[in-house]
This record gives C-alpha cells, sequence and structure tokens, in this order.
C-alpha cells in the first residue's frame, strides 16, 4: 500500500540531533514553518529520561557496560563497542539489527534514535577552531582549502554559545580562541597538581579544565549544574546543551515547528526542471508505509554519515550518482578522530584532599604540535592533537585488582586510593579520498540501501598517536608523577581497539569548498549543484582539525540558516 | 526534580528491606547454621535464582561474605551480592562467560575436597579462609610488586568472584549508603579536605 500525503512546509529539515535542532530553532524563529523530520521514537524531555537519577541499585544489572558479546548488546553489536554503552543508556543508541551498514574495515557507527539524536548522549566537550584549523588544508596541501575562515564563523560561534552556555576558562590562545564563557569548573587538588607541573616544565603548554556545554549559572530557565555525574542519561533541568533542552523548546515556542517521529528518510525529491529540492521521501518506521513531505528549503542534518546515505540514494537523470554529487566526490573524504592514546601515572601525596560532587568534565591540554613557527614543527607528521583527561582518586572498584579481602579490605575501601592521572589525545585525521563510504546492493527493511564504510588510519596518523602516548608520558613524568605508563589502544590489522568511528567524531563525505567541481558545498553549506539544499551536520567538513566538532556544526548550521532565509526572502530559493 | 529522586530513593529503600526481609543478621548466622538451613535461606524471601542452583547460591553468598563480610555494616550476603551474581549470570554473560564462572564455582569445591574432604560450605571459617587466602595469593602479586597477575581458569574465576562481590556490594543500597556514601547533589567541590568527607563516595 503506498499512501502519499501532500504536506507543505516553508523549510524540512532531516533529522533533530546537535546540526537539526538547531536548523529548526534558527528557521522557525526566522518565521518559517518547519517539518523535522526524525527516523527515531519520540523522546519527550524529562519524562523520557527513565533512567535519571536512578540510584545503581534500581538497575538490574548495577549499570554494567554492555559489551560485544553480552546478552543485553545482543541487538547492539556495533555500539556495544563503545564503552559509553551501558544499561543505564542503552534506550538511546540504535538498534544494529535494525539499521545494519557493511564494513570494509573495522568502522564502529555509534548513531543515535530518537529525537534530539545523539545530542542526548554527546561528550559536550566545545572547542572553537581557529585559523590553524580553517588554514590547513591549504597550507600543507592536504585535503581542498576551507572556503570559509575563522573570522566568518567566529560571530556564529559566540552566538551559539551565548544560546547554549559554555563553561570554561579563557586563555587567550590563538591556536584555541576563547568564547563566550560561564564561569570554569573547578579542578581537583590531582589536577591542580599536574597543571602546576606540567605548565613548569612545558612553557608553552596549558592545562585547562575542560570547555563544556553544561551550565555553571542558570540560562533561560535551565539550570546550574548539580553534579549527579551521568549527563548522557538525560537532564530534566536542562543543565547539559541537546535539542531536547534548548533547541526544539525554542522552535516549538514558535508554533511553526512540526517533528515527525519514526520516520526515516528514503530519499529527496528532485525537481529537475526548477532545479530544486521539492521534498522528502520517507518509511514509517512502524508501519513500513511511505509518505511524502514538501518544502522549499530542505535541510539534511541526518548525521554524517546518514545525511550522505540519503544523497547518495537521491539519484536522478540529472544526478545518477547520488543528489548534488557533479562533483564525484559526495562520500570521500571521511574522518573521524584517533583517540585512545596517551599515559597515565600515580600522584604520590595529597592524601588530605578529596572532592565532592560527580562533575561531569575533565581537563584539556590544547594543541601545542605544529603551530605554525619552527620550536612546534614535526618532522614526522602533520597537524597537531589535544588531550583530554582526568584525576581521580579511585573508589571501591580498585579492590579488584588486589590482593586482599576480608574486614581488612573493607576496611581499606572504605577509603579512597591514591591519586591517579591520566590524558588521552584526539588526534586530527588527513582528508582522504579512499577513506569514503558508498550504497551496497543490499537494503535495510525499509528498503534504503546500506552503506558500506572504508575507513582507515594513515601514516600520518599512526606516526601522531606515537607523539600522543610519548608526549603524554613525558609531560606526566615532568609533572612529578610516579609509574607512567603509556597505552594506544590501537592494534592495526582488522582487530578492534580505537578504529576509525569509535571517536564518534565522524565527519566529511560532503565536503566544502569553493569549487564545484571538487566539493559538494559552498562555503555557507549550501549544495553548489541545487540552491534550495544546504546539509550542516558533521558531513560538510573539509578536514577535521583535533577539537570536538559538534560546536562548529551548530555555528554552521546557524551561520547556513541566516544566509538561506536571506536568499529565500531575496526570492533566489 | 529533586523530590522526585527523593521519592525515587524512599521507596528503593523500603522495596530492598521487602526483599530482604529478615536477611539483615543472617550474615552473623551464616558461619553457624547448618548447610541445608544456609541453603533454605538463600532461596527463600520468595526469589528464586535463575542460573545458579541452590548449592550454588550459597556457595556464591558464603564467598562473597568472606570477601566482604559483616563489621559495622552489613555485609556481602545481607547486601544480595549472590542475587546479583545470578542477575549476570542469567541476563548479562555470554554461554562461555556464564560456564567459565560456574566452573570457577565447582573448581573451589573440588579444592576444597582435595583439602579436607567436604565442600567448600560444609568447612569450617578457618578451613574456608585459609583456602580464599590460597586462591587470592594464586591470583594476585604481592601489594605494591609489579608483577602480572598470572593468567589461568582459576585465578579468572577468583578475580571475577571478587569484582563481582565488590560491584555488588558497594552499588547495592546497604554498600553505598552505610558502608559508604552517595556524593549530594549541590555544588561541586574540586579541592577539599579529606577530613570534611571522611570515606570514599559510592
Amino acid at each position: 500500500m503506498h499512501v502519499v500525503r501532500r504536506e507543505e512546509y516553508d523549510a524540512v529539515v532531516v533529522g533533530s540531533g546537535i546540526a537539526g535542532g538547531w536548523a529548526a530553532k534558527e528557521l522557525t524563529e526566522k518565521g518559517l514553518r518547519t517539518l523535522v523530520i526524525e527516523r527515531g521514537r519520540n523522546v519527550e524531555h524529562g519524562k523520557d529520561y527513565i533512567t535519571e537519577h536512578k540510584p545503581a541499585w534500581q538497575l538490574p544489572l548495577r549499570n554494567e557496560r554492555l559489551s560485544v558479546g553480552t546478552k543485553g548488546a545482543e541487538q547492539y553489536p556495533i555500539q556495544a563497542r563503545t564503552g559509553q554503552f551501558h544499561e543505564a543508556v542503552k534506550h538511546f543508541f540504535i538498534n544494529d539489527r535494525k539499521h545494519p551498514y557493511v564494513e570494509d574495515k573495522p568502522f564502529t557507527w555509534i548513531q543515535g534514535e530518537q529525537v534530539g539524536g545523539k545530542s542526548l548522549i554527546w561528550g559536550r566537550q566545545v572547542y572553537r577552531w581557529s585559523d590553524l584549523d580553517f588554514e590547513a588544508n591549504l597550507r600543507d596541501g592536504h585535503g581542498l582549502d576551507w572556503p570559509i575562515r575563522y573570522a566568518d564563523v567566529a560571530p556564529w560561534y559566540s552566538y551559539v554559545e551565548r544560546f547554549i552556555g559554555v563553561s570554561g576558562e579563557r586563555l587567550g590562545l590563538p591556536q584555541l580562541p576563547d568564547g563566550e564563557f560561564q564561569p570554569p569548573m573547578e579542578m581537583n587538588a590531582g589536577e591542580k597538581f599536574a597543571k602546576a607541573g606540567i605548565e613548569r616544565a612545558f612553557p608553552d603548554r596549558r592545562v585547562t579544565i575542560g570547555r563544556v556545554a553544561i551550565l555553571t549559572e542558570s540560562l533561560n530557565g535551565r539550570l546550574a549544574c548539580h553534579y549527579c555525574g551521568p549527563c548522557e542519561r538525560g537532564c530534566s533541568t536542562g543543565t547539559y546543551f541537546s535539542s531536547q533542552s534548548s533547541t526544539l523548546p525554542a522552535a516549538r515556542a514558535t508554533g511553526r515547528l512540526t517533528i515527525v517521529p519514526n520516520s526515516i528518510v528514503h530519499s529527496l525529491i528532485y525537481d529537475a526542471e526548477r532545479n530544486r529540492v521539492t521534498g522528502v521521501r520517507v518509511v514509517d518506521t512502524t508501519t513500513h508505509a511511505t509518505r511524502e513531505y514538501y518544502g522549499r528549503l530542505m535541510f539534511v542534518c541526518a548525521s554524517t554519515l546518514n545525511t550522505t546515505r540519503v544523497l547518495l540514494n537521491s539519484k536522478s537523470s540529472r544526478f545518477p550518482d547520488g543528489l548534488a554529487n557533479s562533483s564525484g566526490v559526495l562520500g570521500h573524504y571521511l574522518m573521524d578522530h584517533h583517540f585512545q592514546a596517551g599515559a597515565n601515572g600515580v600522584i604520590e601525596g595529597l592524601l588530605d584532599r578529596y572532592y565532592q560532587g560527580n562533575r561531569p568534565n575533565g581537563i584539556y591540554i590544547p594543541r601545542f604540535r605544529n603551530l605554525g613557527d619552527e620550536t612546534s614543527r614535526r618532522g614526522d607528521y602533520v597537524r597537531g592533537f589535544g588531550y583530554q583527561g582526568g584525576a581521580s582518586r579511585p573508589g571501591w572498584g580498585r579492590g579488584g585488582g588486589e590482593r586482599g579481602f576480608g574486614v581488612e579490605l573493607k576496611r581499606r575501601l572504605r577509603d579512597p586510593g591514591g591519586w591517579r592521572i591520566g590524558i588521552t589525545g584526539f588526534g586530527e585525521c588527513l582528508p582522504r579520498p579512499d577513506n569514503y563510504v558508498e550504497l551496497s546492493d543490499q537494503t535495510d527493511e525499509f528498503g534504503i540501501p546500506l552503506l558500506r564504510v572504508h575507513c582507515t588510519w594513515s601514516d600520518n596518523e599512526l606516526a601522531m598517536r606515537k607523539d600522543m602516548a610519548a608526549s603524554a608520558a613525558e609531560m606526566l613524568e615532568a609533572a612529578g608523577c610516579k609509574e607512567v605508563k603509556t597505552y594506544d589502544s590501537y592494534h592495526g590489522g582488522d582487530g578492534l581497539g580505537a578504529e576509525p568511528g569509535l571517536a564518534i567524531h565522524e565527519m566529511g563525505t560532503a565536503r566544502m569548498g569553493r569549487d564545484p567541481k571538487t566539493s559538494v558545498l559552498n562555503g555557507y553549506d549550501q549544495a553548489h549543484d541545487v540552491p534550495n539544499l544546504f546539509v550542516t551536520d558533521g558531513a560538510c567538513m573539509a578536514s577535521s582539525a583535533c577539537q570536538n566538532p559538534s560546536i562548529t556544526y551548530m555555528a554552521l548550521t546557524a551561520r547556513a540558516c541566516d544566509y538561506a532565509v536571506a536568499e529565500l526572502k531575496r526570492g533566489k530559493q | 526534580m529533586e523530590s522526585n529522586a527523593q521519592i525515587t530513593r524512599r521507596e528503593a529503600l523500603s522495596r530492598v528491606a521487602i526483599l530482604l526481609g529478615g536477611a539483615i543478621s543472617a550474615p552473623t548466622l551464616a558461619g553457624v547454621l547448618d548447610a541445608a538451613t544456609r541453603r533454605a535461606w538463600a532461596t527463600a524471601q520468595g526469589w528464586t535464582p535463575r542460573t545458579l542452583n541452590a548449592s550454588q547460591t550459597e556457595l556464591v553468598a558464603v564467598i562473597a561474605e568472606h570477601i566482604i563480610p559483616e563489621t559495622d555494616t552489613p555485609g556481602a550476603r545481607a547486601a544480595g551480592v549472590h542475587r546479583f551474581v545470578d542477575t549476570l549470570l542469567a541476563d548479562h554473560y555470554p554461554a562461555a562467560e556464564r560456564d567459565r564462572f560456574l566452573d570457577g564455582l565447582r573448581g573451589v569445591d573440588t579444592r576444597s575436597r582435595s583439602r579436607h574432604g567436604k565442600p567448600f560450605v560444609e568447612c569450617v571459617a578457618e578451613q574456608r579462609v585459609a583456602l580464599l587466602t590460597e586462591m587470592d595469593e594464586e591470583t594476585y602479586p604481592p601489594r605494591g610488586s609489579d608483577t602480572a597477575t598470572p593468567a589461568g581458569d582459576e585465578t579468572w574465576f577468583f578475580r571475577r568472584m571478587k569484582e563481582l562481590t565488590l560491584v555488588g556490594y558497594y552499588t547495592s543500597e546497604m554498600g553505598a549508603t552505610r558502608e559508604l556514601h552517595i556524593s549530594p547533589f549541590g555544588p561541586y567541590h574540586g579541592d577539599i579536605p579529606y577530613r570534611s568527607v571522611g570515606r570514599s563516595w559510592a
């Protein structure tokens, strides 16, 4: 049965995550009647955070990690690869059996499946890019020069930060520009110790508290953090930024927002005569019925790889290889950050110091390699990395790794252990044509071809990882830490461990550029080929930098909406 | 939100109390009750294990209580560690891991029989402690030494048993709120004197 419902909107947004939520807010606030299409189920802010503040003893598995092979992961063999997949957050991850894909080599694709998307479970770390990043491709010749520079995005970073609320410390570093910050969270004694030691030994390096989209002061009805800890279960006080807490309510308040959940986009409808996208074909994920929706503006924000999958599957005689793909680069230049290489160690003493509250944040060490000067230049790789980490006093869990039991063990575990510290690098990944996705011959239960992913780390990433581990150890040792050990979870070959995708920063595949022959999107995230088509999620990225990318998606989305609506009002859409 | 959380905690408290019934005082009796009584206790209170049989349940409860005994606060048995272990075996572990754990339990009795001619739970407390000490020393290098843990099914089992006991105990309401403290909701204090807290956060 083929049911077609014709509904007309000013704008259609595919996806309700970080980017889609921002598109919905901006477009509705600018007066457009906007439809948001979400493949996942509806989630109601607050009410559907079913594990929020639930003590461990109310969870049958006590919030055990559901790793690959465990019974709770039977429907989630891919999602179970990330350490973030636990009993208490399982319901915010996608069912892999229902939404399969094909891996050429291990590529871990972590996805959300609900209104709000991954914005409910994201890491919340937000760092501006700088011109070191926007000029990187131009400078070393990898990838294609960005059509924009920091000055183009800076006001939009500010615009986004003022709305989402970012706590952090101003550092005045050119490679990591400051933003509109709320007061920073406090470091603990171990982190203060490491900061003092590292900054003393390396005057060019800084240790700062993470910049996070978590409020330390109330903002627009959202409350300052109460430090319960596991943000990813959902936060009914709206303390961390998510589509659910922030952008979708703002869009809803305009009276111009419609959200259709349980609807997976099959493809976009293209009118060759007018050279415009006119609508979307969706499949109802519950009934498998098909529907169509129409709009004058189309924002595809379905998450990097799903966005590209939709475009690749939108074929016409004008675009036989996928919509807006006259360049042929659609699907190529896939990137992710490579991480889980670093070091950890012991901080002696400070046993009279402790902390109170579960701070959902750690420390950050901004990039200090290849900054454009001779001293920071590396001969063995280009680009750079930053570190995330933290110090803590281990609790009872340490007892499982130590000899002893009985009254003595119980007494010992009543006190926290000595201080430990760990830092892991997040490294930039070069944009390369041979990291790409394509449509396979198989289809899913909705009749949509599965994505086939080809992605591996290059020699540049592998050389950088050696430095990520070595420099981490060098800094911890210089700070006076003991028992310092390096680690690198990537072991090469076809095994799992720091494999591409695991950082959940997948980006690229519909890159921006100045030339329609070599890029899919222009500097406003607008398809070169089809003027009313915009892609503002991670797919648009022309390089990866080493900073967590979400705030850049938000800034680019707001900027693209501003441009698109201005064009629309000038009659150019 | 705050009031909801409090209601939830209150509900939880009453539920745990109902589940455990008079069990809070049971661990002190564990050493003096005969095995049959203890087996009966393990399957009483309206709870039936789904993977462990009665004697395996009792074996888990007895080992767990030796690892985290009742002191001035309840121990592992009162906190229901054996129930948690059964839940994990039934609802969490892949079959191979479950079987390996069950083999490990059998191994404890094999060892006990070879030393003392009877299953572990029927040994006197000193014999049980000696057996567990033996396994603990085989599993873990001396504290402070750099030696790696020896591999093998028995060391795997004992380590896993100890880890599960700790998880089951310290994430139980008793372990988290009576033995340790739960960090209260409110402002974050990053650097405070330890004496102002006095024990590890759960």
